[in-house]
């Protein structure tokens, strides 16, 4: 395993190899977030190319102090995507563009498609979590849904949302500790 | 501020999740920087989300990546002569950490960049001292031995002198070599001669200057000497000379005459009581 300061200066340095070893390790779980974002593979696939030439030009911008490369790359993947979906969704009704209206076009867009196949390993960690906390989880995580649109999508208190955010990643930290 | 209560908040469960305000974003960013357990907390649960992430990985198309490096390369050369100092849109907070990374990058290859001209300098300085050194050894060195010289030559002369009955005579040139200065040491004891060249003009190859000593009248053969810069200082004569009333010296051809060539007669001086 290389170490992430030394990835990093060499990366930094444009390094080609640092970059192929990072797209090697890297790219598989940010094409499966994206996807999972998105839901379109030709979409999926532009945004990755997106996302990792935005990685590669602001690799200034990642600072270790707050956390780790990987983590950083996945708010990029993540955030990246998650706007092209909203814009992709508001395009055709900008007219009456509403965080409301966004919403429910969003909601009735993860509702309708099909679930992704899931990997046994996602069966085995996910069967461990309670359903209500892994909708949670997805909603907000993969679908960038604020703690707001996730209160009025599952129809339940803001509190709740909270509380319930806060215990499936406790659980999900326990998951991942044993 | 009570950080069990603050873990306990959620807030950092929403942080890393991406549902916060930008406002909380920096509260956490800035708390989670003074309490290490803040940080602790958001770095595992940083983690449990990368393994979530990761459990969901997907194999993209191979030719993407090809795809991919081409752009990158692509893109990297247009932007090259400007370098892009963007906003990343993901974390808006994260600028004037980049500004402060190239501060303190400048910083250290600055500080690198003035050690560097330090020791270049203090390595000159070196070299300088070491050939300035240098130099001095070896005039020390040619002093010393001509010291060593003129010790060993004025040993000798102070041999000859300290010698009971040595007479010290001097001779001057005549008009043929108006510089000429020979002294000349003279044991009549111990019959032994010796001159002292002070100056006197360099002669032919074939030639070498003869001292003669004068008794009654007749010259008689007292050796043969050299003159010019390479001969020696003290040059010992290897004729027995007891008896003179004179000294004379001419020039003859190397190896000496046993009559002396008037005619080169250069020098000369009587011996007196």
């Amino acid at each position: 395993m290389v170490s992430e300061s030394v990835l990093i200066e060499k990366l930094n340095q444009r390094d080609q190899r640092a970059f192929h070893w990072l797209y090697d390790q890297y790219s598989p779980a940010l094409y499966g977030v994206v996807l999972r974002i998105v839901r379109d593979e030709e979409q999926a696939q532009d945004l990755l190319q997106d996302i990792f030439i935005k990685i590669w030009k602001n690799l200034d911008a990642y600072d270790a102090q707050k956390g780790r490369l990987f983590t950083w790359m996945l708010n990029v993947a993540r955030n990246t995507a998650i706007d092209a979906l909203r814009s992709r969704k508001t395009q055709p009704a900008s007219a009456i563009r509403t965080d409301e209206e966004n919403v429910h076009i969003v909601d009735r867009q993860h509702n309708t498609e099909q679930p992704n196949p899931e990997h046994i390993g996602v069966k085995e960690v996910v069967s461990q979590l309670r359903p209500e906390r892994r909708e949670l989880i997805d909603l907000v995580y993969f679908n960038g849904y604020t703690h707001e649109e996730a209160a009025e999508a599952l129809n339940m208190p803001l509190g709740t949302v909270k509380t319930r955010i806060r215990a499936a990643l406790q659980e999900l930290k326990q998951l991942f500790k044993s | 501020m009570n950080v069990t209560e603050y873990i306990a908040s959620g807030i950092l469960e929403s942080y890393v999740m991406g549902a916060v305000s930008d406002q909380e974003r920096r509260e956490v960013d800035c708390l989670s920087s003074i309490y290490p357990e803040i940080k602790q907390e958001l770095e595992q649960l940083s983690a449990s989300l990368e393994n979530y992430a990761l459990l969901h990985s997907i194999e993209p198309p191979p030719q993407l990546k090809a795809s991919l490096l081409q752009k990158l390369t692509f893109e990297e050369q247009e932007d090259r002569p400007e370098p892009i100092v963007r906003p990343m849109p993901v974390e808006p907070t994260s600028r004037p950490t980049f500004q402060v990374t190239w501060i303190a990058a400048a910083a250290v290859g600055l500080l690198l960049l003035t050690f560097s001209f330090f020791l270049v300098s203090r390595l000159n300085n070196e070299q300088q001292t070491v050939s300035s050194l240098q130099s001095t050894n070896s005039s020390l060195q040619t002093e010393l031995r001509q010291l060593r010289d003129r010790q060993q030559r004025d040993e000798q002369v102070l041999a000859l002198l300290r010698q009971p009955g040595t007479r010290t005579l001097e001779l001057r040139g005549n008009e043929k070599a108006p510089n000429g200065d020979i002294l000349l040491y003279w044991n009549p004891q111990n019959q032994q001669v010796a001159v002292e060249v002070r100056s006197l003009p360099s002669l032919q190859p074939d030639q070498q200057y003869q001292l003669w000593s004068l008794v009654n009248g007749k010259p008689i053969d007292a050796g043969v000497f050299d003159g010019g810069n390479a001969a020696p200082y003290l040059q010992r004569l290897n004729r027995p000379i007891g008896q003179a009333d004179a000294f004379a010296i001419t020039v003859e051809k190397r190896g000496g005459s046993p009559t002396p060539t008037l005619s080169t007669l250069l020098a000369m001086t009587p011996v007196g009581s």
